[in-house]
C-alpha cells in the first residue's frame, strides 16, 4: 500500500504536480488516521493532503482510480449463448462460417463474455508501444492502438454483419436484440478493461520516469531548440517566474516613497504623536505602467509570443491596463480572449482562431490595422510593446505609422528572438529598431524573464 | 466549553447542528484538519459558504470566532499588534509628577537613567499592546477558530509573514519577547482564487476546494434557510438557478443569492415560476444586466435535451 501511494506521488509530480517532502509526509498521517477501509476517505484523505490547486483536481482524480482502481472485474454483459436454443445455436454457428477462423475466435469470445487475461494484455501492450508512453493525454489513443491490434474494428464490424444474418435467417427478433445488446455491453466492458490498463500503465511509467532535467538548463536553451514536452514545462515554469516577479515588482511600487509629500494625511497620522511628524505620508504616484502589446504569432514566434502573453497575463495585478493584438498578416485585438478566462485557454483559443500560413506575416498592414481602428490605445503612460522578428517578407514596413506609435507612447519596445547580426535579408529591424526606446534580444526563458522585469520597472 | 469531533459523522452532524449542511467532502477534510492540526485552506467560487463554514465550526465547538479579513495593503499593524501610542503618551503625561519623584532622587545622571530603565516595563507591557486578530487568537485562554478571510486579497509580502505565524503560532514582539499560543487555535483561510497564493502557504494546509452544490444539496440548504418556500417551487427554482450556473454568465449565482431569491420568492407569495414572476425577482439572482437579458432569453425557450440513439455497436467504434 505504501509503496503504491508513493507511486502515485511520483506520477503527480511526473504529471506536473508541485509534491513537496512535508506534504507527502503528511499525506500519510492523514491516511494512518483515516484509514484505509472507506476508499472515498482514503481518497479525500490524500487529495487534501497531497493537491493544493484547483487545476490539479483533476490530474488527482484522472490518477487515483489507475493506482487505487476498484479492483473489480470488468463489466460483461454476460453470455448471450447460455439461453439459447438448439436450433438457435445451430443457426449461429452456421452464420458464423462464413467469417475467416480468426475472426470467427474472436467473435465467440465477445459473445462468451471472457474478458482478457494479463498475458494477452501485455502482449498487446508490447505491440503499440505502450511501455514507452508516460503521458495520460495518450491513455484513449493507446487504448484504441491496442483495440486496433486486436482487430476490434473488424470484429465490430462482422458482428454487425452476423446480426443481420441471423435475422436474414429468420431468428426472433427480440432475440436478435437481445444478443445485440449483450454483445455490445461485452464489447464495452473489454474497451474499459483495455482503457484502464493502458491508463494503469502509462501511470506506472511516468512514476518510474526519472525526474526532469534542470529546469535551469532549459530556461537558457533557445525557443527553437525546446521539444513539446520541454515547452509544456516552460509554460509552468512561466508561472512561478510570473509569481516571483509580481511579488518583487509589488514590494517596488509600494516601497516607492520618492512621491509628493501628502500634508493631510501627514498631519492626520502624527496626531497621536502630538503632532510632531513622525510619520511621512506620500501622496500614491501610479507608477504601474499601461502596457499595449503586439505579438506575432506567425510559427516562427508562436512560442515566444505565447510565453510573453502568459507572463503579462499572470502580472495583471500589477500593470493598469492591457491592450494586446496579435497578427500573422492582419492585426486583431486579442484582449477579449483574456478576459475573465485564464491565460493558457486564452491563448490556445487566439491561436487557433489566427492559423499561421506560410511566408504571410506582414507587419506594415498588421500596423495599418492598428492606425486605423486602434491609435487611441497609445497615450502618455502607455508602453510599447512589440514581440516579434520584424521580418516583413519585403512588404510595406509602414514606418510612418510606427514612429507616429513610438511618438505617442513613453516608451517603445521591442523584444526579438533574433541578435543584430542576423538582422540582414528580408528583415526590417534595423529601421524599425531607430525607432524604439529599447530593443532587447529575448531567445530564451531567461531573457524573456529579464525583459519583463525591465518593463515593470519603467 | 470546548467540544471536537471525534469521527467525520459528528463533523457532519454537528455542522447540521448549526444549519449548514456539509457534504461528505467537507467534513473528511474538516476532521482530517482538526485531527493533524493544520490551517485549512478553503478555496472556491464566492458565495458558496466559505466563511460560513467557519462560522459553523466555531459555533459546533463553541470556539471564539476570531475574524481577520485580508484586503490589499493589509499589514502586520492591522494584522497582529501595534503600540498603543497615543495611551503611552497620555500615561506619560499623567504620571509626570510621579516620575519627577522616582528621577528626582536621583544622584547622577546615570543613576537617573538606571532608575528609568526599571520603570521601562510598565510602559511597553501588555497594557498598551493593542492585540490585533492574530495576536488574539494566539493569546487567548480559551481555545478560538481564526479565520482568515480572503487570503488572495491580501499582498504577497503579507501571506510570507502570515507563514510563520502559522507554522509555529508564536510571534515575537521585541519589547516583550516571544509570546507564544496557549491553545493552538483552528485555522482556516478562504480565498476566491482571484490570484494564486503562494506554494509555502500551501504546503502548510491542508485543501479544500468547495465548488457550486448539485441539485440535491441546494435544494437541501434552500429547505433548511427558507422553510416557507413551498417544496415544489423550491425544486423549480433550485432546477433553474443550476441551469443558470452551466450558462456562460458573467456571474454565476451564488448559493446566497439562491436564498435571497427563495426568500423573495416566498414575500411576494409566488406559486409559480412564470415569466412575470422571473421579470421581477431575477434581479435578485443576476447582478449584470447582459446575464440578466440571456436569462430571460433561456427560461422562454429552455434547451431541450440532447436524444442520443439508442442503437447501437457502432458508438464504440475507434472515434
Amino acid at each position: 500500500m505504501e509503496s503504491r501511494i508513493l507511486q502515485l506521488i511520483a506520477a503527480l509530480r511526473a504529471s506536473g504536480v508541485r509534491v513537496s517532502l512535508a506534504e507527502s509526509a503528511e499525506a500519510f498521517s492523514a491516511v494512518d488516521l483515516m484509514g484505509i477501509q472507506d476508499r472515498e476517505s482514503f481518497r479525500l484523505s490524500l487529495r487534501a493532503t497531497l493537491i493544493k490547486d484547483v487545476k490539479d483536481l483533476s490530474t488527482f482524480e484522472k490518477l487515483f482510480p489507475l493506482f487505487f482502481g476498484s479492483g473489480q472485474p470488468p463489466a460483461m454483459g454476460g453470455n448471450p449463448s447460455d439461453d439459447l436454443t438448439p436450433e438457435e445455436i445451430q443457426m449461429l454457428a452456421e452464420a458464423l462460417k462464413q467469417f475467416t477462423e480468426q475472426l470467427r475466435q474472436r467473435m465467440e469470445r465477445l459473445m462468451n463474455g471472457e474478458p482478457l487475461t494479463k498475458s494477452e494484455l501485455e502482449a498487446l501492450a508490447q505491440l503499440v508501444g505502450l511501455n514507452q508512453a508516460d503521458d495520460l493525454n495518450y491513455q484513449k489513443w493507446m487504448a484504441q492502438r491496442m483495440m486496433r491490434a486486436m482487430a476490434f474494428p473488424e470484429v465490430q464490424k462482422a458482428m454487425r454483419e452476423l446480426m443481420e444474418q441471423l435475422e436474414q435467417m429468420g431468428m426472433n427478433r427480440e432475440r436478435v436484440d437481445q444478443i445485440r445488446e449483450m454483445v455490445r455491453q461485452n464489447m464495452q466492458g473489454m474497451q474499459e478493461q483495455i482503457e484502464q490498463f493502458a491508463g494503469e500503465r502509462i501511470a506506472e511509467n511516468l512514476s518510474e520516469r526519472p525526474r526532469g532535467e534542470n529546469i535551469d538548463n532549459l530556461m537558457n536553451r533557445p525557443f527553437q531548440a525546446l521539444s513539446d514536452s520541454e515547452k509544456k514545462l516552460l509554460q509552468r515554469e512561466v508561472k512561478r517566474l510570473a509569481a516571483a516577479l509580481r511579488t518583487r515588482i509589488a514590494l517596488r511600487q509600494k516601497r516607492m516613497k520618492s512621491g509628493q509629500l501628502d500634508p493631510k494625511a501627514t498631519i492626520r497620522a502624527n496626531l497621536k504623536y502630538q503632532g510632531v511628524p513622525m510619520e511621512i505620508k506620500h501622496k500614491d504616484r501610479v507608477r504601474k505602467p499601461k502596457i499595449v502589446v503586439i505579438c506575432d504569432v506567425s510559427t516562427s514566434m508562436r512560442f515566444c509570443s505565447e510565453l510573453m502573453l502568459s507572463f503579462l497575463f499572470a502580472l495583471q495585478g500589477q500593470v493598469r491596463k492591457t491592450h494586446a493584438f496579435a497578427f500573422i498578416d492582419h492585426l486583431e485585438s486579442i484582449s477579449e480572449d483574456f478576459n475573465g478566462s485564464n491565460a493558457d485557454e486564452a491563448i490556445q483559443s487566439v491561436l487557433w482562431r489566427m492559423p499561421s500560413g506560410h511566408y504571410n506575416t506582414d507587419l506594415g498592414r498588421a500596423l495599418g490595422n492598428f492606425n486605423d481602428g486602434y491609435m487611441d490605445t497609445l497615450n502618455s503612460g502607455t508602453t510599447l510593446l512589440i514581440v516579434g522578428d520584424g521580418r516583413n517578407n519585403y512588404n510595406d514596413p509602414r514606418l510612418e505609422i510606427f514612429s507616429a506609435m513610438s511618438r505617442r507612447s513613453t516608451r517603445t519596445i521591442w523584444l526579438n528572438p533574433e541578435p543584430q547580426s542576423m538582422w540582414h535579408g528580408d528583415s526590417d529591424m534595423p529601421k524599425y529598431a531607430s525607432l524604439c526606446s529599447n530593443v532587447l534580444k529575448v531567445s530564451n526563458l531567461k531573457e524573456l524573464a529579464e525583459a519583463v522585469d525591465k518593463l515593470m520597472t519603467g | 466549553m470546548t467540544t471536537l469531533f471525534d469521527s467525520t459523522t459528528t463533523v457532519k452532524k454537528e455542522l447540521s447542528d448549526q444549519r449548514y449542511i456539509a457534504s461528505d467532502e467537507i467534513a473528511t477534510i474538516v476532521f482530517l484538519a482538526q485531527k493533524l492540526g493544520k490551517p485549512l485552506l478553503a478555496e472556491g467560487p464566492a458565495g458558496v459558504g466559505k466563511t460560513e463554514l467557519a462560522k459553523a465550526i466555531a459555533s459546533a465547538t463553541g470556539r471564539e470566532l476570531i475574524r481577520l479579513q485580508c484586503y490589499e495593503g493589509l499589514d502586520e499593524s492591522k494584522a497582529l499588534y501595534e503600540w498603543e501610542y497615543s495611551k503611552q503618551l497620555l500615561y506619560t503625561q499623567l504620571l509626570r509628577d510621579k516620575l519627577n519623584d522616582t528621577l528626582g532622587k536621583a544622584e547622577s545622571l546615570t543613576e537617573a537613567a538606571d532608575r528609568l530603565a526599571k520603570e521601562e516595563d510598565v510602559f511597553f507591557s501588555n497594557r498598551f499592546l493593542l492585540q490585533r486578530p492574530l495576536l488574539k487568537a494566539i493569546l487567548s485562554d480559551q481555545p478560538t477558530v481564526l479565520l482568515i478571510d480572503e487570503i488572495d486579497r491580501a499582498d504577497a509580502e503579507f501571506e510570507a509573514f502570515l507563514l510563520e505565524v502559522l507554522s509555529d503560532f508564536q510571534v515575537s514582539v521585541p519589547e516583550l519577547g516571544t509570546l507564544s499560543a496557549k491553545h493552538k487555535p483552528f485555522v482556516i483561510l478562504t480565498s476566491n482564487n482571484t490570484r494564486e497564493l503562494s506554494e509555502a502557504l500551501k504546503r502548510r494546509c491542508l485543501y479544500l476546494f468547495i465548488d457550486y452544490p448539485n441539485l440535491q444539496e441546494e435544494l437541501a440548504v434552500v429547505r433548511l434557510k427558507v422553510p416557507n418556500l413551498n417544496p415544489k417551487l423550491a425544486q423549480q427554482a433550485v432546477e433553474f438557478v443550476q441551469r443558470l450556473r452551466k450558462a456562460d454568465m458573467r456571474k454565476s449565482p451564488s448559493i446566497s443569492e439562491t436564498l435571497d431569491w427563495a426568500n423573495a420568492l416566498v414575500a411576494l407569495n409566488a406559486s409559480n415560476l412564470d415569466k412575470d414572476v422571473l421579470e421581477d425577482t431575477l434581479s435578485v439572482l443576476l447582478k449584470h444586466e447582459a446575464d440578466l437579458q440571456k436569462a430571460k432569453r433561456q427560461l422562454l425557450n429552455p434547451p431541450q435535451p440532447k436524444q442520443r440513439p439508442a442503437d447501437d455497436l457502432g458508438r464504440f467504434s475507434g472515434n
